[in-house]
């Protein structure tokens, strides 16, 4: 009962980390700017609903009411606007997308049955479901669909995270109820991924037509919003003409659960305690110390999944400063013994990582991390030494032409999580030992933005979650700097990168792609612009009468087949 | 007319100042969220955000950041003078919805919490002032209350009462029982300070040759306490009630995290780190007001505690 299970998701969409806990509460999904953080990793996509069912599994009971515990707020509820990681999760059980991630890179129709794409990928055809109806009772056409993305476009709506995926985005053209062309300014092959997200999930036009103080989040989902009372928990109620399951579903037809209730609960200890005191069914973000013991637990199991997309890194400014050297950076990543720092501080629960890419994306490479520079600290010295650090003053840092090699890496404390305070005290010491000082100057997100700017530091850190390896261009590419809201901080800017990135998104040969992603993975390892640390994980906790809960391709659990056995 | 009596001249007088000081506190905020580093535009849209610049943009021309700072000032003043607190740029709701909505659980939380706290510290100060022995027990468990983070005697709290006796409940903002330990953990460092200062005050009338007057007349030790010491440990704590507030505030923002309690603690943290300019200025202009009024009311209150006060011309 209280085994581990280890889900599997079907793909999905994208996630950021979410900002946790005391944080601000914030935001997360958003990696750009983010370079702060984190998430993860990814499922290993099995395409299906696969969930991996909890507990027993004798048949299915209808009715009961799931309370789940969240760990961080968010602003809004509407999936086209809010930044936040968390508003995606609870959406997705009341909004459906166009279409679903089966897999690392395969999509199954959901409210469209069939899509085209036109030979230069610049436009996609949906064919719509009939019959679906909003749960305000609006049939749900191809006005809904063009409206929807219409509104995460509009400036005005001010989109922080939903307009990204968008991509090239240019409109749409109703063809006819149930037929809608989406144009593109280029070709862009992360689309379907995008429009599978919760961020990305179908609204009703009548409810987008309102004025954004009186939002209420409407879809064609399987739960219906009640309320979300002071914006804390949020209130949803089984949707009685729910006939729009995705086709990856393991049931048709309404959810089993008569209610699902969502509760803001930011302390990790008082999460933990309501879970263990009875009063909530589930919760997120168990802390890795505590699951083993949760799993020993009678009555309780956990259920875990590894992050998609790029894993939690440090990213090093190359554009100045001392990391400006390529050797410097090897040094760095070699001084820094990585796996024992993740082993010791997550007990396993976070894979340690090798490569920009979580391995369960799309197009990972497992080659790629034979040019990750790893611990070798006698190699650091001798790197050092090649790049003319060759003295060392008397507190043991090394120093070229009078200047002690310091390196600057803010610490925003408002994105802490994982423990990462704690691991970058372990990667401050191992670069102590060959010589490297590191510093962590306390800044509030307000300093950070300016800081990445203006290019005022030499380490920055971040995760970005998203089941698809279009982070790397996100990440790499030289027209997404931090200013025009990408998050290219290192610096990196070579025509073969934006080549290799331009030839992986606007192929349909799936085998170009990854070639190309291939060659992104290795050069940014050889190059030493990242140094990878961990895949994180997405740890859920449950009471042994939870059953049936299935994991999407972003690695968030899924509710519409999840029941409660008495 | 009104101004001959000499009550209503001095509250007129405080009301005026009152507006001075609320005037100071929304520009301290203005000057204050204006010099905090950063670009709002960027932190309204959510730092981590991956927004497109013509979302950017268009943020900065909604709420006029490129305008003069002493425009944008003026622009603000204005709408403050006509009572108008303006929208939230984060929630995109009215800034009076967005306090009123979590007004309630706050107050009910800092009230509940300072009735405790001055209950208890008035119950310690009463039974031990004068009382060496009791008063080294109690004098440690009000240190111990004073330097115990309120965010670790929640968690404890919540350990034994929640997850192991099951007496409270772990989360919830319903009902006294969810409130109950919150209103403790506020409490104890309030009780901590204030049992303090009133034993102190207690101990220095009861040293004074009334008291021996009192007991030459042959009144009881309870009376000369609850009756005529009491006043005089009072007066501090009246003083201290400008720190029990601030105290109060910086708690529950602690508190209502450590209990998953949604309040005004989580909306100005989330304020302040999102640059919501209007939802900082409405919890400032608040707090300054109650402050505001708690001093008069205090300096009010001085006068019925102390009758030594009554005949001095306000």
């Amino acid at each position: 009962m209280s085994a581990r299970k280890q889900a599997v998701a079907g793909g999905g969409p994208v996630r950021q980390d979410h900002a946790g806990g005391r944080a601000r509460p914030t935001r997360p999904i958003l990696a750009a700017a983010a370079l702060l953080l984190a998430v993860g990793p990814v499922a290993a996509c099995t395409g299906s609903a696969a969930a991996t069912a909890a507990g027993k599994s004798s048949s299915p009971v209808s009715g009961g009411t799931f309370t789940y515990a969240i760990d961080s707020a968010q602003l809004t509820l509407d999936p086209g606007v809010s930044v936040s990681a968390v508003t995606g999760f609870i959406d997705r059980n009341i909004f459906d997308s166009l279409v679903v991630q089966t897999g690392p890179g395969s999509f199954g129709p959901w409210l469209a049955n069939r899509w085209t794409v036109s030979p230069d990928g610049k436009t996609y055809t949906f064919y719509l479901r009939s019959g679906v109806k909003f749960q305000d009772g609006t049939p749900f056409t191809a006005a809904a669909v063009k409206a929807t993305l219409d509104h995460i476009a509009n400036p005005a709506s001010k989109s922080a995270y939903a307009i990204s995926l968008l991509g090239p985005y240019v409109g749409a053209t109703v063809v006819n109820a149930l037929t809608v062309q989406i144009h593109l300014s280029s070709a862009f092959s992360p689309f379907l991924q995008a429009l599978s997200t919760p961020f990305l999930g179908i609204q009703s036009p009548v409810e987008l037509a309102k004025p954004a103080a009186d939002y209420t989040p409407v879809g064609t989902g399987p739960f219906t919003f009640v309320s979300w009372p002071q914006h804390q928990d949020v209130n949803l109620v089984r949707n009685p003409g729910y006939t729009s399951p995705p086709s990856n579903a393991a049931h048709r037809g309404i959810a089993y659960l008569s209610a699902l209730h969502f509760d803001e609960v930011s302390e990790d200890a008082t999460r933990y305690g309501a879970l263990t005191s009875g009063q909530v069914q589930g919760i997120e973000d168990v802390p890795p110390i505590d699951v083993k013991t949760l799993e020993q637990t009678p009555g309780f199991y956990t259920q875990s999944d590894f992050l998609p997309g790029l894993n939690y890194m440090l990213f090093f400014n190359t554009t100045s400063g001392p990391l400006a050297d390529v050797l410097v950076r090897q040094a760095l990543s070699a001084s820094v013994d990585v796996p024992a720092l993740v082993q010791g501080l997550y007990f396993g629960q976070f894979k340690v990582a090798e490569g920009p890419l979580s391995p369960d994306t799309a197009d990972w490479s497992d080659s790629a991390s034979a040019a990750l520079t790893s611990y070798d600290p006698a190699k650091a010295v001798k790197l050092l030494e090649e790049a003319g650090w060759t003295t060392i003053d008397a507190a043991g840092y090394r120093v070229k032409d009078g200047q002690q090699l310091n390196l600057v890496w803010p610490y925003p404390a408002a994105l802490n999580r994982q423990q990462r305070d704690v691991l970058a005290q372990g990667i401050q010491a191992y670069a102590k030992k060959v010589g490297i000082n590191i510093e962590r100057p306390t800044v509030d997100l307000g300093t950070l933005v300016s800081d990445f700017l203006a290019g005022k530091f030499d380490i920055a850190d971040a995760a970005f979650a998203r089941p698809s390896p279009d982070g790397l261009r996100f990440a790499f590419d030289s027209t997404q700097t931090y200013a025009k809201g990408g998050a290219n901080v290192v610096g990196l800017d070579s025509a073969q990168v934006d080549g290799w990135l331009n030839a992986a998104t606007a192929t349909s040969s799936p085998a170009v792609a990854a070639t190309a992603y291939a060659n992104v993975q290795k050069y940014v390892l050889a190059n030493a612009y990242v140094l990878p640390l961990y895949t994180p994980s997405l740890i859920s906790g449950y009471t042994s009468a939870v059953h049936g809960i299935s994991y999407d391709a972003q690695a968030y659990p899924q509710f519409y087949d999840a029941w409660l056995s008495s | 007319m009104i101004a001959r009596h000499p009550l209503a001249s001095w509250l007129l007088r405080r009301l005026l100042l009152g507006i001075v000081v609320l005037w100071g506190a929304a520009t301290l905020a203005f000057i204050a969220l204006h010099l905090l580093p950063g670009d709002p535009a960027r932190l309204i849209a959510g730092a981590e955000s991956e927004t497109s610049p013509a979302v950017i943009a268009h943020i900065r021309a909604e709420y006029g950041f490129s305008r003069p700072v002493l425009v944008q000032y003026g622009i603000f003043l204005a709408g403050l003078a006509r009572g108008r607190l303006g929208t939230s740029y984060q929630l995109g709701q009215p800034v009076s919805a967005a306090i009123g909505g979590q007004l309630w659980s706050t107050a009910s939380l800092a009230l509940g919490a300072a009735v405790i706290g001055l209950v208890l510290a008035f119950a310690l100060a009463v039974t031990t002032a004068g009382r060496p022995r009791l008063r080294a027990v109690t004098s440690t468990f009000e240190l111990v209350c004073i330097s115990t983070p309120s965010f670790w005697v929640g968690i404890m709290l919540l350990t034994a009462f929640s997850f192991r006796l099951h007496l409270f409940p772990v989360i919830g903002n319903s009902g006294i029982s969810s409130l109950v330990l919150p209103w403790i953990t506020l409490a104890l460092p309030i009780a901590g300070v204030l049992g303090l200062v009133m034993r102190e005050g207690m101990e220095r009338a009861l040293d004074q040759p009334f008291a021996l007057t009192v007991r030459a007349r042959g009144a009881t030790e309870h009376r000369l306490r609850l009756r005529h010491a009491v006043r005089h440990s009072l007066l501090p704590v009246l003083t201290l009630s400008g720190w029990s507030l601030s105290q109060l505030l910086g708690g529950v923002v602690v508190v209502e995290t450590v209990f998953a309690r949604q309040g005004i603690g989580e909306l100005v943290v989330n304020a302040v780190s999102g640059r919501d300019f209007p939802v900082v200025t409405g919890v400032v202009l608040l707090t300054t007001l109650v402050l505001v009024v708690i001093n008069i009311v205090v300096d009010l209150l001085y006068r019925v505690v102390d009758p030594r006060l009554r005949a001095v011309r306000p």
